[in-house]
């Protein structure tokens, strides 16, 4: 599948490989299908590129990697439709965005992916989380002047 | 819209398998029982409304934008995070 893409140009992506995302995303409910993509330069990071729209691609990350203390709680019934009976059978990755001064982690609603049926849904999380986790500070970090 | 009024332990269904019950009255505040298929997501409005906002907004990232988010891995702590959001909806 040849996908014409804003931020990648063409991009061929193996059919195999392509995730279902039977209720697409909030706010992108017509994106069901998207192929996750390495990014060049940032091993930390990928993209869910839209098959259908090329100018719709969400960076992704692995949520633990950048907060060690993230322990993602969902409910059963939202794994159900993904036909996951445990979380730890599944790739969690959360979007990152930017609120104008940082780039961000969506905490609260991460994207469950089963990688073997290849489907993926968006969640939201039990208890307490951010929607807009700050990742990076406003300021450089000061250095301590002798 | 249609408008029910309904008591306390009475119930609505939507077709023929979402039951929504009002389980307690308090105030200015009404607890729901919410039973429906697991394939049918139940969102709270305004948290659903803000992933749609969030999703639309980083929707617009571009690769740029992204350069050094790999120098800020493990240093996220939830401490200190402001703007926490309520509680996901539970099921029974």
């Amino acid at each position: 599948m040849r996908i014409n893409t804003t931020r990648f140009g063409r991009i061929d992506v193996d059919v195999a490989d392509v995730l279902m995302f039977p209720s697409g995303l909030p706010g992108l409910e017509d994106c069901r299908e998207w192929a996750l993509l390495a990014d060049s330069t940032n091993d930390a990071l990928g993209w869910l590129q839209s098959t259908s729209r090329g100018d719709i691609a969400m960076a992704v990350v692995s949520p633990r990697r950048f907060v060690p203390e993230y322990q993602v709680r969902i409910p059963r019934s939202e794994l159900t439709p993904l036909a996951i009976a445990d979380i730890r059978q599944a790739q969690v990755v959360v979007v990152v965005g930017h609120n104008g001064t940082s780039l961000t982690l969506n905490l609260k609603a991460p994207i469950v992916i089963n990688l073997e049926a290849r489907t993926g849904r968006q969640v939201v999380a039990s208890g307490e989380l951010p929607m807009q986790f700050e990742l990076s500070p406003t300021q450089p970090t000061l250095k301590k002047s002798a | 819209m249609l408008v029910l009024s309904r008591q306390r332990d009475e119930s609505i269904m939507i077709g023929d398998n979402i039951v929504v019950t009002i389980v307690d009255i308090r105030g200015d505040k009404v607890r729901l029982g919410i039973n429906a298929p697991s394939e049918i997501p139940v969102h709270r409005q305004e948290v659903y409304e803000a992933i749609q906002r969030e999703n639309l907004r980083a929707s617009r990232l571009e690769p740029g934008d992204t350069q050094g988010i790999g120098k800020l891995a493990g240093r996220g702590s939830l401490g200190g995070q402001p703007k926490p959001d309520g509680n996901g909806p539970h099921r029974q």
